[in-house]
């Protein structure tokens, strides 16, 4: 047998550090600075690794596409809010400033929620059995965190901003930086802070369940508002001069009504981070060295308060977690007398039908597609992440019904808006329709191991999925036309007959993604998961494709003035791809049984 | 008077409503090979989660080689192992890359992970699959990573979560010969397991938790003995296997008479 004698296993008291660091130097010890060598390192070989699969070279080439896009996207907004910066401060406007910042505040905080599948994380928790100080560990879990979407975006917004105003003021450049550069840690704690404790308020179902209930109320309460926002604005498609004056007045009107309160609201943001960081560049201009430092030090003072609390915020969860809580479900213990009892006596007949009754929603007669079909929707209603898929599309119905009433452009109600708020809607379901057995974790195995064929289990969840889709594009249609008035006949049989073609198609393609690039769904959790950018992009290409479809028979019918012509269009289209489907269904079983271990492996081995 | 290498003081867990170990003071010698058993769900791994820091504590403490544990003592984290409940790999690494990565998070200088890597592959006969990743191990090759990685740092104290599970004949028996080796160079290790004919071969002494608490705690003998002394006849004493003891202890009553078992079962 072969000896360990060099490993000094257990090899007495005295031998146990052979080879060991000495620990200590806090974050930025020996021992800490090998852990981060060691944690990057792998970070890379799980990289490098996962090209020996055809699937790990596809991610590999999707998340260079992905950081060049979220790049380009970053250079875009940071120059156009660099730009504005500088518009501002240029025409000694910089009253306005604090909007740049809001804005750049807005998009670093709402990203997060909006990409949470399109970025894989790796969950630090992981590290915790190493001997990890408090200190290593949060500062990892900041670093970690600065290569997410939100981060590229948000920072480059602020790089933008700092161009703009130091090209218009450079001689504030060192003032400019130390406020974006404040401004931009602010976010990235605040960021990291809140998503961990929605993290903590998801791990466990009753928090969980809590949470998407209160996502639910916040997006009907959108709706709610959006009404309540526009009560009273103008008209401003502009028909005569007259009209016009009319709207002008109006508006003026309006803003006599309005400018106490948006008074009150500036008066209150000139006290939060990014109205402060307006604010401090406002009192630090114009004036030199000492007296601009004086003059700033409480905006700036409060900006470091409010990071401080920021990480102390984190710190907290951060500790917690650290300290070894568990967010996991209690063990239940096995109560075996009852349940021999119940044995011995059998089930009374009150408990059968109660049980017969928890045994199902659907009819029996509904066989496996009805087990299948239950079961998505007990999943659905225990994961948040996938409550807001079908909270989103409400949301962005309300963004959109407000476009469409205030535009000029596009005036009051724009002829096509049910089906692009259709679209929309559909654009929430993406991540449904192309991952659908995402949640079904060590599940699969029963799936491959049950008589049922795999292509029922798909089409079981593609009726689940179409149901809820039908539902939630009814609860749209009906408010936009509540919004916008009813829609013209032509375009209501040409929306209808865009999503008898756009669902099949959408489901087809969801089903071979499903199969070829699935990756695990974790209920409890909106960041850290790890999801296939694979995945995410190409079933958005594939949305997109659909939707260009739509666009182009609803604007050639428009164009020649025959938009009932859309509807029959959209008919033959549908017959297309309802046929594709049903091709997609028949091979599920073969596609589905060729790629079982890479299934297995993605949705049931270890990380 | 000896250090014990695991003490803990009235050490309990609570989920909510449900409290998962109530109350348990233990105390493992230095040089022990400690069996830790109880039927399902009766919390085992929750204790060993709580011993290696994993788990807070809602009551109670705990000391390892005499010093008070947790989270943050570092030093101590660096002389226990741990072969948690789902081993913790990392499936997009290969065994080695796995090994090296445990051995830098654990402090120890290239030299000596990179020296510790190849013995322990050696040893654990995993050196032919360096280049496999571990997601394509099978169990029983994954059982033996986790208890390479368990032990690269040279640990004084082992905490082992089911580490035959799945393991072939001829692998348990080269491991036992491991961690015996370990015992007799002073080391010592907390075993949970099911198999109690392992228990009974390698451990010197055993603890028994049910419903979270701790049922028995001692050597085999006095256990036997205590269980014996229950039995008419004092012949019972010699006879008792550690899985009748179990039985005895946990109790056998809550099992189902055959009569009572499900009868539309083939």
């Amino acid at each position: 047998m072969v000896g360990i004698g060099g490993a000094g296993l257990g090899s007495g008291p005295g031998s146990v550090g052979a080879g060991q660091m000495p620990l200590g130097g806090g974050a930025f010890g020996p021992v800490a600075r090998a852990q981060y060598g060691a944690l990057a390192k792998l970070r890379w070989q799980m990289l490098s690794n996962g090209l020996r699969f055809r699937k790990g070279k596809l991610e590999l080439g999707v998340r260079t596409l992905g950081f060049l896009i979220y790049g380009a996207t970053g250079i875009a907004l940071g120059g156009g809010l660099g730009f504005a910066a500088y518009l501002l401060a240029a025409s000694h406007e910089m009253r306005f400033l604090p909007l740049v910042f809001w804005a750049t505040f807005l998009l670093w905080q709402m990203i997060p929620v909006m990409m949470a599948s399109f970025q894989e994380q790796f969950d630090l928790g992981s590290v915790l059995r190493f001997p990890v100080s408090f200190h290593s560990f949060f500062l990892l879990y900041a670093v970690f965190g600065l290569a997410d979407i939100s981060t590229i975006l948000g920072g480059l917004c602020c790089v933008g901003i700092c161009v703009g105003l130091t090209v218009a003021l450079p001689g504030l450049f060192l003032w400019t930086t130390l406020t974006v550069g404040l401004f931009a840690v602010f976010n990235i704690l605040l960021v990291r802070a809140i998503f961990a404790w929605i993290d903590r308020w998801l791990a466990q179902r009753k928090t969980r369940e809590i949470l998407g209930a209160v996502f639910m109320l916040l997006v009907l309460s959108a709706q709610l508002l959006n009404p309540a926002l526009h009560h009273g604005f103008p008209d401003f498609h502009q028909p005569n001069h007259k009209d016009a004056v009319r709207n002008v007045q109006h508006y003026r009107d309006m803003q006599a009504q309005y400018e106490p309160w948006l008074m009150r609201v500036n008066a209150v943001q000139e006290w939060l981070p990014p109205g402060l960081a307006a604010k401090g560049l406002r009192q630090v201009g114009g004036k030199t060295g000492e007296q601009a430092a004086g003059a700033a030090l409480g905006s700036y003072g409060l900006i470091g308060l409010y990071t401080l609390v920021a990480g102390v915020v984190l710190a907290a969860r951060l500790k917690a977690e650290y300290r070894g809580e568990s967010l996991g479900q209690a063990p239940k213990r096995t109560k075996t007398a009852p349940i021999r009892a119940k044995l011995a006596g059998g089930l009374a007949a009150g408990a059968v039908a109660k049980a017969e009754r928890a045994s199902g929603w659907l009819p029996a007669s509904t066989g496996p597609v009805g087990a299948v079909m239950e079961k998505e929707a007990r999943s659905l209603m225990r994961s948040v992440s996938q409550l807001y898929v079908l909270g989103a599309p409400l949301m962005m119905v309300f963004i959109f019904g407000s476009m469409f009433r205030s535009n000029a452009g596009i005036g009051h109600s724009f002829t096509l808006a049910l089906p692009v708020c259709m679209a929309y809607s559909m654009l929430g379901f993406t991540q449904l329709f192309a991952n659908n057995l995402g949640t079904e974790g060590a599940g699969i195995q029963l799936l491959f191991l049950s008589p049922t064929p795999f292509r029922t289990v798909l089409l079981a969840k593609n009726l689940f999925h179409a149901t809820l889709f039908g539902v939630d594009a009814l609860i749209a249609g009906i408010l936009v036309s509540l919004r916008l008035g009813p829609p013209d006949y032509s375009v209501l049989a040409g929306t209808i007959g865009w999503l008898l073609f756009a669902l099949p198609a959408n489901l087809a393609v969801g089903n071979i993604f499903s199969i070829t690039m699935p990756f695990r769904v974790n209920p409890g959790r909106l960041t850290r998961q790890r999801g296939s950018q694979a995945n995410a992009l190409l079933s958005l290409l594939t949305q997109l494709a659909v939707m260009a479809v739509g666009a182009t028979v609803f604007g050639l019918c428009w164009y020649w003035d025959h938009l009932w012509f859309a509807g029959p269009v959209f008919l033959v289209l549908a017959c297309c791809s309802v046929f594709g489907w049903m091709r997609v269904l028949r091979n599920a079983e073969g596609m589905a049984n060729r790629r079982k271990d890479s299934l297995l492996l993605t949705l049931v081995k270890t990380e | 008077m000896v250090t014990a290498a695991i003490q803990t003081y009235g050490l309990t867990r609570r989920f909510g409503a449900l409290t998962a170990v109530e109350d348990v003071t233990l105390s493992v010698a230095s040089g022990q090979f400690f069996g830790f058993l109880g039927p399902n769900g009766a919390g085992k791994s929750t204790t060993i989660k709580m011993l290696t820091g994993l788990l807070e504590p809602s009551a109670g403490s705990i000391e390892i080689l005499g010093q008070p544990f947790g989270a943050g003592a570092l030093e101590l984290k660096r002389q226990i192992g741990v072969v948690p409940e789902g081993m913790a790999l990392l499936g997009r690494l290969t065994a080695p890359e796995y090994l090296r990565f445990v051995g830098r998070m654990y402090g120890l200088d290239r030299a000596t992970t990179a020296r510790r890597t190849d013995e322990l592959l050696e040893f654990m006969q995993l050196a032919d699959e360096s280049k496999k990743l571990i997601t394509d191990f099978s169990h029983g090759m994954q059982k033996k990573l986790a208890l390479a990685a368990a032990v690269i740092h040279g640990p004084k104290v082992l905490f082992l979560d089911e580490p035959f599970e799945g393991v072939d004949a001829i692998a348990a028996g080269m491991l036992k010969s491991m961690l015996q080796g370990m015992i007799n160079r002073g080391a010592t290790i907390f075993l949970t397991t099911h198999v109690l004919e392992i228990v009974e071969r390698l451990c010197s002494h055993v603890a028994i938790i049910s419903k979270g608490r701790l049922v028995a705690n001692g050597s085999i003998q006095e256990l036997r003995a205590g269980v014996a002394s229950t039995l008419p006849g004092a012949e019972h004493e010699q006879r008792l296997t550690l899985e009748e003891i179990f039985l005895s202890i946990v109790g056998a009553g809550e099992q189902p008479e055959p009569q009572q078992e499900l009868s539309w079962l083939a």
